[in-house]
């Protein structure tokens, strides 16, 4: 394909990390308003990260678009999320990256653990702007999350959907080279667009950062934003419709124990890791 | 005539015995450089002269004997802890060096809480100390975002200051006495009192020497009763810089002690507090703690100064106690840190100053304009300020670069020093230190007669003094 139209959805999640514990508490009591709305924990104060396997697919399409460069390929590169205001500055981010379009649709509803309505929301956007010839979405995004998405997205458009994706290079007539993980290896495929590809645990997962400079040139730029009710889908009338429901959300405490080995030199530590770690499990093999 | 490395690992295997010796290529290779050098070691492309080893002394004894025949025998001696430098200080920069790690000296000897004071080994992690002493309702009051992985002896010799330095002061303010070994195998101890009036405070030629002087073996450090259910936490999004200091003003001349104190200009804040903080915002924000009625009426007297800046806008406290519940960095963040690095070629660096009240606003505006106008490929340029006193304030800035045309062995030269000149010049211009609290290392020695100015006779005196040789950490603080 000379012209190429990637585009790439993401999402914004709470950094689940930085919570307080009192936040996760809130979500074993079921707090009836919280950041993440009922059954979720409170996550108003913690700071907004990209999703680990969006981050991935935004980096991974926009070496698709330097690679098809350096062959003399045109490419356009659009992205978009479904999601509150909290998403424009990572939207801002890409324009500053050189993603041409840049949009929000806003579903003024809670779409955690509610797969059917976000592909929904997504699909009928996608068919409005014009089905891309290659959507990259996150495989899944935070705790509480289907990752049955990238599935309807594909099967309401009726476009195959790649899983697992690990990483996708340029191959020749315009075809990309999918490499994605499948029976506990990897398979590398050879692809003609249209396809969805569902971005798993790739080898390049963090997004390149636009220099100051680069975020002046796009300063003036405005995004596109739209609600999903422009776009005639009534998000909160679906979500009341969905016959599964998150109903909470807790951590579960992994602290682990350490034992310092002591010894006065390394052979002792070596005899007392052994004999304190290391034999009574090989005696039972 | 200058030793051999063979002849540096068997002098030093007759010391400290051969397991005590290290020469492990890669570990030799790793130790050639800091943080200051960093993505030499994300990338693994070297450039210092390769020390001739890493020797680990078990006692002071034995660093007295190690600092003996290195200063008979001229060999360059690197004094470490916990590894974390940022400036250079533990660079090797001339060839066969000899790191002496005091990690192996890692016993806390003594906790004092009648007394309210502890004595440490210089290899204890400070989050070790603090954990102890922790068990006894008491708090070490220092925590730099390395507590987790600094030691105590590299802690004080680059004159080390925490998050909390506001209430609890700098290291300086924490340290009653200590024992440090000198070149000739001297071992001072000076001894651990509240106060004293007998002639110069010789702990200062101690506390930031930065291994050109000595070698820090022991320290004593004061504890403070520890009251978390206490803290109380205070902030506000304001839109400039000049108020956020005028504030910090009007907080440390009313008499004030926040343990926390901090402005964020825009772009640091937007690392930080996006999401409840506008693009072009700042954030003003405090912790008060200690006892109840202290902590109450530290917070109430600073909510009453910054309710006379109507431009201030208060958030909710649970923006600020969730930031600070995350501050420090432990192994995993820096382990993802450089993963982002080695993935991005975006680099974050800091670079800290102080500067009276007069100048502070003078300095930031003016550096970060240069620094976006003269160096390329910024990504972020920002910074804060996080340690206040009666007169004045520091200034942390915090910047972000791709790394673009060249290769990681070049970072500093094409990117970081410039940007530390322009720091510099532009502290130094209005009379501010251009070190607030990383130490000079290597990377800021360029600077440092302008720093001292007149004063400098009395650092080179001592160094000519305590180091005749000239074996004690070449190129810091004095540069080659």
């Amino acid at each position: 394909m000379d012209h190429l139209r990637i585009v790439v959805g993401f999402k914004v999640t709470p950094d689940y990390e930085a919570l307080r514990a009192p936040d996760w508490a809130r979500a074993a009591g079921g707090a009836a308003e919280s950041g993440g709305g009922p059954g979720a924990p409170e996550t108003r104060y913690v700071r907004r990260v990209l999703g680990v396997f969006d981050e991935a697919a935004l980096e991974l399409a926009l070496r698709l678009r330097d690679a098809r460069a350096e062959a003399g390929l045109e490419t356009s590169l659009a992205a978009f999320s479904v999601a509150a205001r909290e998403a424009d500055p990572f939207l801002q981010t890409l324009q500053a990256l050189g993603f041409e379009r840049a949009a929000r649709v806003d579903p003024r509803a809670a779409l955690d653990f509610a797969p059917r309505v976000t592909a929904a929301v997504i699909a009928t956007y996608l068919r409005r702007i014009g089905s891309p010839d290659v959507l990259l979405l996150g495989s899944r995004c935070g705790p509480g999350e289907s990752g049955a998405v990238p599935f309807l997205v594909a099967d309401e458009l009726g476009l195959p959907c790649v899983t697992e994706v690990t990483d996708v290079q340029i191959a020749s007539r315009g075809r990309l080279r999918v490499t994605f993980a499948a029976g506990g290896g990897w398979i590398r495929a050879t692809i003609a667009p249209p396809c969805v590809l569902a971005v798993g645990n790739a080898v390049v997962s963090m997004l390149r950062v636009p220099t100051l400079k680069d975020r002046l040139a796009v300063r003036e730029r405005s995004l596109d934003v739209l609600s999903s009710g422009e776009l005639g889908v009534d998000a909160a009338a679906a979500l009341a419709g969905e016959p599964t429901v998150l109903a909470s959300l807790e951590t579960i405490d992994r602290e682990r124990a350490g034992t310092i080995v002591a010894g006065r030199t390394p052979e002792e530590k070596a005899r007392a890791l052994y004999e304190t770690q290391l034999r009574a499990r090989l005696e039972r093999l | 005539m200058s030793l051999s490395r063979e002849a540096i690992v068997e002098g030093l295997r007759r010391i400290v015995g051969p397991d005590a010796v290290v020469t492990d290529e890669k570990i030799l290779v790793e130790s050639s450089v800091d943080n200051f050098r960093k993505l030499q070691n994300i990338f693994d492309v070297h450039t210092a002269p390769v020390p001739a080893a890493v020797v680990l002394p078990a006692d002071t004894a034995q660093v007295a004997a190690i600092l003996t025949w290195a200063n008979e025998n001229g060999v360059n001696v690197i004094p470490r802890t916990g590894a974390t430098a940022t400036e250079g200080g533990l660079e090797s920069v001339v060839p066969d060096s000899v790191i002496v790690d005091g990690s192996m000296m890692n016993q806390i000897v003594s906790i004092d809480p009648y007394n309210m004071q502890a004595t440490c080994q210089c290899g204890v992690p400070l989050q070790a100390l603090e954990d102890r002493v922790r068990e006894h309702g008491l708090t070490t009051g220092h925590s730099p975002q390395s507590k987790p992985v600094a030691h105590m002896g590299g802690l004080v010799a680059t004159r080390s200051i925490g998050q909390f330095s506001t209430l609890y002061g700098g290291i300086e303010d924490m340290v009653v006495g200590l024992e440090a070994v000198f070149p000739g195998g001297e071992v001072a101890r000076i001894k651990n009192v509240p106060r004293r009036a007998a002639g110069p405070d010789i702990r200062h030629v101690v506390i930031g020497n930065e291994g050109a002087l000595c070698f820090i073996s022991e320290v004593t450090v004061k504890l403070f009763p520890y009251f978390p259910e206490n803290n109380t936490f205070l902030g506000w999004t304001l839109k400039d810089m000049a108020t956020g200091f005028a504030v910090l003003r009007d907080v440390m001349v009313n008499g004030y002690k926040p343990s926390v104190a901090r402005v964020y200009d825009p772009g640091d804040a937007g690392l930080h507090f996006s999401h409840f903080a506008a693009a072009d915002d700042c954030v003003l924000l405090f912790m008060a703690e200690g006892a109840a009625g202290i902590a109450k009426a530290t917070a109430d007297g600073i909510q009453a100064i910054v309710d006379k800046h109507p431009e201030c806008t208060q958030v909710p406290s649970e923006y600020i106690e969730t930031w600070f519940n995350d501050l420090c960095w432990d192994a995993s963040k820096i382990t993802a840190e450089d993963e982002r690095i080695r993935q991005t070629h975006n680099v974050n660096r800091t670079t800290e100053i102080s500067a009276d009240w007069s100048s502070i606003n003078d300095i930031y505006q003016a550096a970060k304009a240069r620094i976006i106008d003269e160096i390329p490929d910024i990504t972020m340029m920002g910074g804060h300020s996080s340690h206040s006193y009666i007169n004045g304030t520091n200034m942390y800035f915090n910047y972000f670069f791709n790394v673009v045309g060249v290769g990681p062995e070049e970072e500093t030269d094409k990117y970081y020093l410039p940007i530390i000149g322009i720091i510099c010049e532009e502290t130094l211009k209005r009379g501010g230190s251009i070190v607030h609290h990383h130490g000079m290392g290597k990377a800021r020695a360029p600077w440092v007669k302008d720093e001292y100015g007149s004063s400098y006779y009395i650092l080179e005196t001592l160094k000519r003094s305590f180091d005749p040789n000239g074996i004690m950490n070449k190129g810091t603080i004095i540069p080659l």
